[in-house]
């Protein structure tokens, strides 16, 4: 056992800490300021006479905002017997500076009401690292906070974060270059020339081109006919994962069936992931490396030609209707401010840059209130989430995008698990699961 | 001469399967060769034969030096990733059979995990100047750069054909993870999916989720193969080798045929299958269970329509029910496959082949008398009928 699991194991061991009363009790000014910037308009949060007739018989607050009543505030600090701040002291003194968070699955027994009083114990379930990560070398922590009110336990989280030693900026990773042959030169000739060779043996193309004729005659020899560029996706990947040299994830792939009639492979450029579908008509387009090195791709030939239907993959689910959600400067730190997270990273960009970061980003509290949103838009307004579990991926920086889309997983009569996923410049941001209950009478 | 139960599979032998096993390769393979003697009842002696596949990292030479084997009169291996698993049996079973070796061992022992890990980009795959290299120019530098992102070309083609579904892909994970859910040497022992978590689960290649991909595993399994006369006389009852095949396809390429007239098809499989079954004298209907190469969830489908379980396109109904269950009619992978036990490159699953034959299995199978293993897809390959004396 290592000297940070050994103290985590006595962190973890000492059990959860003494209740700590959130500052304010739940209260409608606070969830009027969290509405405006999260975009809820749920009347259920906000319109007691709506609120008075609808499943909640009276105003609730939003469950998403869980722990934002009890943060510890602008200048709130630990209690003593805060686990979170124990082992956030090891980890920092072992050298593991910073932290971001990568999970939160919040479970919600009962929606809040204006007056309550929420009391937060937090526990740490564990540690495990050390890991090598996109950041760098850290630890994974976990803690599980319980919210009670006068003693009933009215919600729960489990809460992840990574406490990691920043690693050195890489330098992006090169393409990874073709190998070439006496027989596929000219093809990769052609690409820096602007064009796409196809090798013709008489009057029969081939692609990938090869050294033999199809009749397997020693004496003739291959020319090629440059194509016309046009063609169709005759399949295609989405990738996401693991990182490929060059690319930006995620990047879509396509296998083109041209119009002369040979398939050729290249990146799809300038079309969203769900724009593809087979049978989308594309052109070809050059991709510049260097000097030596042009790669083939395609663009879809006429933009909006796309659409969004992907046949064979997602027909059978329903989906949810998209939600776009502009990250301004102005919303992540409305957003922050509103969540009651006054983290420095998610207000001030001098101070985001100075760690690391290309802005400042939107926090996690906003992603599980996004979540929730997104979901209870689709769901109406008096379905009742139980829980929101995300995961983080790509930071969410202030300027960016993002697209929030979603399906059903599994319905059980009115009990719904509905998987979420928002997307933005640099890749998926969040992914994760909301479970919530259908209101009676909803099909 | 035939081949066809000639020779048996005598003795099996694994190291634990890990993330991560604190020790060198040879070592694993020394490891899973010995244990692989000691339950065939032979001694490091009696070997005058190893087989192996070509990615595998240790070399006969170094192998026998370990373990003390004194001369080699036959020493093999097989390409192609994966698709060599079964084709290191029919290499022994050959050598066996036609009397130039007597008690041969296969081996295949890795640190895929904690080492070289497969599910990531190969950079010497794309830079090696060879013709797999020149192969490989042709969708490296576009994208297609993982093991995971080459089927998902082919497995989207085939939901767009066959009108199948990603549910349908989990379907065989969830089978899997059950399986392996009851198996103590599995990695995922007691811990089963639900279809719902198979769909909630991270994009990895679209169309496959993390949870259609097998895992990245560190350690070794040994199959120890001689003459099934030998066999008889040996620890355990022999599993008979009944069929044993190779197969490539039209147009071949490794993980990616993109150029053929039907992309939704693995055609290798089907040239490995006709022989198994003519080899063998045995159909479908005669398979009691099958342990099918299960690196990718679409390829599981697709194996059983080219191996003649079900018509092409039909695998999402076949598999529909409890067919694949323990107690169902055409049991897959009871060990829990290389998405539930451990992905060991379709050797643990030959080593399952034989338990199953044996009855000795932890998820046994009532009343086996014949099971067929195959190795992996997309690329050319192999596969055994292994049968009961």
């Amino acid at each position: 056992m290592t000297t940070i699991e050994e103290a985590a194991a006595k962190i973890a061991a000492a059990g959860p800490c003494s209740p700590r009363l959130a500052r304010d009790p739940v209260n409608q000014a606070t969830v009027n300021t969290w509405i405006e910037a999260i975009g809820d308009a749920n009347p259920v949060y906000r319109d007691p006479y709506f609120a008075a007739s609808s499943v909640h018989k009276g105003l609730v607050a939003p469950p998403a905002m869980a722990q934002v009543w009890t943060m510890p505030g602008l200048r709130g600090a630990r209690a003593g017997d805060d686990p979170m701040g124990a082992i956030i002291t090891v980890l920092d003194e072992a050298g593991y500076s910073s932290i971001v968070a990568t999970n939160c699955e919040q479970t919600y027994h009962r929606y809040l009401r204006p007056g309550e009083r929420v009391a937060v114990t937090t526990e740490l379930e564990g540690v495990a690292g050390p890991k090598r990560t996109a950041l760098g070398e850290g630890w994974f922590v976990t803690t599980h906070m319980r919210w009670t009110v006068d003693g009933e336990l009215v919600g729960e989280m489990l809460f992840r974060v990574l406490k990691y030693r920043p690693a050195a900026p890489e330098p992006p990773a090169p393409v990874l270059r073709p190998v070439i042959s006496r027989d596929t030169e000219f093809f990769w000739a052609g690409l820096r020339a602007g064009e796409l060779r196809i090798q013709r043996w008489g009057d029969t193309l081939r692609h990938p081109p090869g050294p033999m004729p199809p009749d397997g005659a020693l004496d003739t020899t291959p020319d090629y006919l440059v194509a016309s560029g046009r063609g169709t996706v005759y399949s295609y990947v989405v990738h996401h994962h693991p990182p490929v040299p060059g690319k930006r994830l995620p990047f879509v792939v396509a296998l083109v069936e041209l119009e002369e009639g040979v398939r050729v492979i290249g990146e799809l450029l300038d079309a969203a992931p769900d724009e593809v579908r087979i049978g989308l008509p594309v052109v070809a387009a050059f991709v510049r490396v260097d000097d030596d090195l042009t790669l083939p791709a395609w663009k879809p030939l006429v933009s909006g030609e796309a659409g969004s239907n992907r046949p064979g993959h997602s027909r059978a689910v329903s989906e949810l209707p998209p939600l776009r959600i502009d990250a301004s400067t102005t919303f992540v730190v409305s957003t922050a401010l509103a969540t009651r997270d006054f983290q420095d990273v998610h207000h001030d960009r001098d101070a985001a840059v100075a760690r690391g970061s290309q802005d400042i980003f939107l926090n996690i509290l906003t992603d599980t209130g996004l979540v929730q949103r997104f979901v209870s838009e689709w769901a109406g307004p008096e379905a009742i989430i139980r829980s929101v579990k995300i995961r983080l991926g790509v930071p969410c920086y202030a300027g960016d995008t993002l697209t929030f889309t979603g399906r059903v997983l599994a319905r059980d009569g009115a009990e719904v698990e509905v998987a979420v996923s928002a997307t933005g410049k640099l890749g998926e941001h969040v992914t994760g699961t909301v479970a919530l209950t259908l209101p009676a009478g909803a099909s | 001469m035939t081949l066809s139960r000639a020779a048996a599979i005598a003795g099996i032998g694994a190291t634990e399967f890990s993330k991560d096993s604190g020790r060198s390769e040879l070592r694993l393979a020394a490891e899973c060769v010995t244990h692989a003697l000691a339950d065939a009842g032979l001694v490091a002696s009696d070997v005058d034969g190893l087989v192996s596949f070509t990615m595998d990292g240790t070399a006969e030479i170094a192998l026998a030096r370990e373990l003390g084997i004194p001369e080699l009169s036959f020493f093999s291996r097989v390409h192609y990733g994966g698709g060599a698993a079964a084709a290191t049996v029919q290499q022994a079973a050959m050598a066996v059979a036609t009397g130039i070796a007597d008690v041969v061992v296969t081996y295949r022992a890795f640190n895929e995990r904690s080492g070289q890990r497969f599910g990531r980009v190969s950079a010497a795959a794309a830079a090696q100047v060879n013709s797999s290299g020149v192969d490989n120019a042709f969708h490296y530098p576009m994208g297609i750069a993982t093991p995971a992102a080459t089927v998902a070309m082919v497995a989207q083609r085939y939901l767009h054909d066959y009108g199948a579904t990603s549910e349908d892909f989990g379907r065989i994970a969830v089978v899997d993870r059950a399986h392996a859910a009851t198996n103590p040497a599995a990695w995922f022992h007691g811990r089963p999916i639900t279809l719902a978590e198979h769909q909630a689960s991270r994009w990895v290649a679209e169309p496959l989720h993390l949870l259609d991909c097998c895992q990245e595993s560190d350690g070794g399994v040994a199959l120890v193969v001689t003459s099934a006369e030998r066999a008889r006389d040996l620890r355990h009852p022999p599993a008979v080798v009944a069929a044993a095949a190779q197969g490539s396809g039209p147009d071949q390429y490794v993980m990616t045929s993109y150029y053929r007239d039907d992309l939704a098809a693995l055609p290798e499989m089907g040239v490995v299958g006709r022989q198994l079954w003519a080899q063998s004298g045995l159909g479908p209907s005669d398979v009691d269970v099958a342990v099918l190469y299960d690196h990718f969830t679409p390829y599981v489908l697709m194996q059983l329509e080219e191996l003649g379980f079900c018509g092409r396109g039909e695998a999402k109904d076949f598999i529909a029910g409890d067919t694949l269950t323990l107690n169902g009619p055409l049991p897959l992978n009871p060990h829990g496959g290389q998405l539930g036990e451990a992905y060991i490159h379709g050797m643990n699953g030959i080593a399952e082949a034989v338990r199953q034959v044996r009855g000795t299995a932890v998820n046994q199978v009532r009343g086996v008398d014949a099971v067929v293993v195959t190795a992996g897809t997309g690329v050319p390959t192999s596969g055994l009928v292994l049968t009961r004396d």
